[in-house]
This record gives structure tokens, sequence and C-alpha cells, in this order.
């Protein structure tokens, strides 16, 4: 497997926010997780991304233990709710962030960010600055900076929670069609149930700091736990 | 015809600002006025070739303050941002922040005399280097409690970014932290090299007369009665300020509007 995370535990004070976190994903798939707020979520992803420690446990990626590993070298960008982009820089510029953090050769740079502009549907925009982009723009400027530095792992922690509706559907297309077209693997976090089914290769279900990874689809929808039967019979009983 | 008397009362408010700073230029060149003279005697350039001939020792106090509120400008804007990051992320960051105003509670020359003893232990007294560590220590907690407000959890997000999309932790403070900051960075640095360039209770003390900063030079002026020499150093004292306030207004604060 790509990514195995293995007895994850993380406490704060008293608190236990993740508890024994086990699952494992393949590479070029997204993991869907489904869970309400608190439930656990940002810290386990911020624990997969090096941000938080873990009290005990092992994360492998690729077969290599990172556990230790310090964020800025596990190739693993975690994306925020809010689109984080860096109010100095245009849009070209934000994309281009993690290329020249690398270091890499100038006339490189500029065709991956074209590039990237170009799958992003963001031509004519590159010179904008955050403030000229509307939400769902700004968003698609986040997503080309963490892809454009090629990581091995995208974490995304309810990316599209802040966008209206329509962006939001927009948005869940390009992704899809970004995992394509980039061989990204993911972890997709959201609290939307609809979101989660349509994201994701698998789906898991995290509440009170523990997350069930399930076997496919038919049993997510079956579990009464996510609450996808309460949403069929809510529907069902208006027709 | 209604009269708008908007453009007089305005003009009236410009003439009084202006008063005051053209009047002390005015008595920086003058000299022996004596009462009942309407005019001063002499009007002329005298006062200013003195001060260039070093003969009132006022061009070297205006080097001195310029040092010594550089120094303490760039010490105490440089730690204020490191330490108030530090300060923002440690559990204890009330009580720390509570510290902070510590040396605002006594007056400037209390303070001075109650560090006076340790200052004259490790030798700082009467030197320039011991007034810019006094003055630093009324700077530098303004300069924290300045930057305080920098730091939030969207801040800490933008480092956790830059972490996780490669950076170390140089590259986040030059690419990411400095640019944001740049704004508050430059008016700290305004603001701390104004608190030491008109600082006088502490530079008194711990100077012991021996470091003559141009504020302290003003009030020498100023107990021999001689106000064209006040008035002369006084243009000196303000024309830093206003070339920095020149400064801040073109390149800071445009930004901000």
């Amino acid at each position: 497997m790509f990514l195995e995370v293995q007895h994850i535990v993380k406490s704060f004070g008293d608190e236990k926010v993740v508890k024994d976190l086990n699952f494992s994903l393949s590479a070029k798939h997204t993991l869907s997780i489904l869970g309400k707020s608190g439930c656990g979520k940002t810290t386990m992803l911020k624990t997969i991304g090096g941000l938080v420690p873990p009290d005990s446990g092992k994360i492998l990626l690729n077969g290599e233990d990172i556990t230790e590993t310090k964020p800025e070298k596990r190739s693993i960008v975690y994306l925020y709710q809010e689109d984080l982009l860096f109010p100095h820089l245009n849009a070209f510029e934000n994309i281009a962030f993690g290329l020249r953090l690398k270091k890499i050769p100038e006339g490189l740079i500029k065709e991956k960010v074209e590039h990237m502009l170009h799958s992003l549907e963001l031509e004519g925009q590159a010179d904008k600055m955050p403030t000229q982009l509307s939400g769902g723009q700004r968003q698609r400027v986040s997503f080309g900076r963490a892809i454009s530095t090629n990581p091995s792992l995208l974490l995304l922690d309810e990316p599209f929670g802040s966008l209206d509706t329509g962006t939001r559907k927009r948005m869940q297309e390009l992704f899809k069609k970004l995992t394509e077209e980039f061989d990204i693997t993911s972890l997709f976090v959201t609290h939307d149930l609809k979101e989660a089914v349509l994201m994701g290769n698998q789906i898991g279900f995290m509440q009170d700091g523990v997350l069930k990874v399930y076997e496919d689809k038919k049993d997510f929808i079956q579990d009464p736990q996510t609450g996808v039967q309460s949403e069929i019979e809510f529907w069902g009983g208006l027709l | 015809m209604r009269l708008n008397w908007k453009p007089f009362v305005l003009s009236l408010v410009v003439l009084l600002i202006l008063f005051p700073f053209v009047y002390l230029v005015f008595l920086s060149l003058a000299s022996e006025w004596r009462f009942p003279d309407v005019w001063p005697s002499y009007i002329g350039f005298k006062n200013w070739v003195t001060v260039f001939n070093s003969e009132a020792g006022l061009l070297k106090s205006f080097f001195s303050s310029l040092v010594i509120s550089l120094s303490v400008a760039v010490f105490s804007t440089t730690s204020g941002f490191l330490i108030s990051k530090a300060v923002f992320y440690h559990p204890k960051k009330r009580v720390l922040t509570l510290l902070a105003y510590f040396p605002y509670i006594l007056a400037p020359v209390v303070f001075a005399a109650c560090l006076s003893f340790f200052f004259l232990k490790m030798g700082l007294f009467g030197n320039m280097t011991g007034v810019v560590v006094a003055q630093f220590i009324i700077a530098f907690p303004y300069a924290l409690l300045f930057f305080s407000s920098f730091w939030n959890e969207k801040v800490k997000s933008y480092e956790d970014l830059v972490a996780t999309l490669g950076g170390n932790k140089w590259q986040t403070y030059t690419k990411v932290l400095l640019p944001l900051a740049k704004g508050l960075i430059l008016i700290c640095f305004f603001q701390t090299f104004l608190i030491s360039w008109f600082e006088y209770g502490l530079t008194s003390i711990i100077g012991i007369g021996k470091v003559q900063t141009l504020t302290i030079k003003v009030f020498l002026f100023i107990k021999e009665a001689n106000y064209f020499y006040g008035a002369l150093s006084c243009c000196l004292l303000i024309f830093p300020p206003v070339v920095l306030l020149y400064f801040n207004k073109r390149y800071v604060f445009k930004k901000f509007v």
C-alpha cells in the first residue's frame, strides 16, 4: 500500500482526539473521510502531514517510515478550508511558490505554472492579485500551488467548505479531473455526505476520534451510523 | 451670495499648526533679540555655522542621537518581531504579555534609578552602550506588544502551509512572514526610533552627562536660557523624524489606504 497509518493516537491534555487510527491507501486513489466538526479529522490530517506529532503509532509512505520526518521533508501537502493565498503574490507567483522553494530553474517554473493555469482554467488570471480573484478562482490557485510541487500525498481539509453550491460543484468536477491528470493520491475530509461519496475511491467515517474505512460504497451506504439511510428515508418520504 | 468660510478656516488651522515650526526655524537664525526690540538685531546662519564648526557640540550630539536611536530601533524591532512569535506560541503567553507592560509602570527616571546599580556593576554607566541598553529596555516591550497583534491562527496556518510545501524556517521568514509583516515592521521601526530619539529621563541618568544626545542638549540650552541654540537643536531634533515620517507616509501608509 502507498500510505499506511498504523495505531496512531493523539491526545491534547486529557482529551484523546485520535484513537488508534488504522488505515491504508493505494497510490492514485482518494480516500474521502466523512465526519462531524470536532470528531478529530483535522488532527488526523495534521498528524499525517507532520504538523502535529502523534503520541504513538507509525506512518509509512511508499514503504518508508515518516513518523519522525519533518513536514518539509515529507512531500505531503496540507490544504486548508481557507485558500490561504499569499496576499503579496499574484496568482502566477502563488502557484510557483512551492517550485521556487525547491529552486527549480526559472524556465521550467514558467512552463509548469502556465500548464497548471491552463489545467485550472485560469488563463488570463496569472497577473491578478488574490483580492482580484473570486472564491472559486482563489481555491483553484490554492490547488495549483499544492499540485505543482508534485506531492506524494495531498491532504484536503474541507477544501470546498467556504464555497457556494454552484462553485462547489464545479470545483468537485475540476478536482476529479486534476486527480486523474496529475495522478494524485489524497485524503479528502468533508462533512458533506454527497461530497464524500462523489470524491472518494474509498470512503471512511470518523466519529469521536475513531476512523472506520469501508470496503466499498455499498457498505458505507448501508451503515446506519453514516447517516446515508436516514437521508434516503428523508428524501423517499417526500415522494 | 453665501460666503464659503471653509478655505479660510482651513488656512487658519494650517497656519496655526505650521507657526511653531516656522518660528522655531526663525529663532534658530536669530541672535541678540532683546526687549523691546521687535526684530532681532541679527538674522543669519551664524548659529548654524557654529553647529558645523562643532563649537557647541551639537553636530556630535546629533550623530550620537542618530547612532543610539538607529541601534535601539533596529535591535528592538528585530527582537520584538522574533520574540513576539515565541510569546504567541508559548502556553503562558498571557503572563508573558503582562510582564511586557512592567517597564511602563514606573516613570522612566524612577526606572533608570532602579537599574543604575546593575548598569554600574556592568560598566554600562556613562557610555553610549549603556544608553542603548537602557533605551532598549523601554523600546523592546513596546515592539513586543506591537507585534503581538500580528501573530494569529491564520499566520500559523501560513507557516504550516509553507512547511508542507517544502519550505524551511528561513524560507518561511524571508518569503512569507517578513513580506506579510513589512508594513508593521516599518511602523515599529519608526515608533521605536522616536521613543529613543526623544528619550530624556533614562538617558540623563544612565548617560550621567557624558552621553549628550540631542534631547539632552536641548534641555541644557533651555536651562541656560539660550533660546537660539535651543531652537536650533530643536530643528535638528525634528529633522530625522520628519524624514522618517515622509518615508513612512510615502512607502508604508499609502499601501494601507
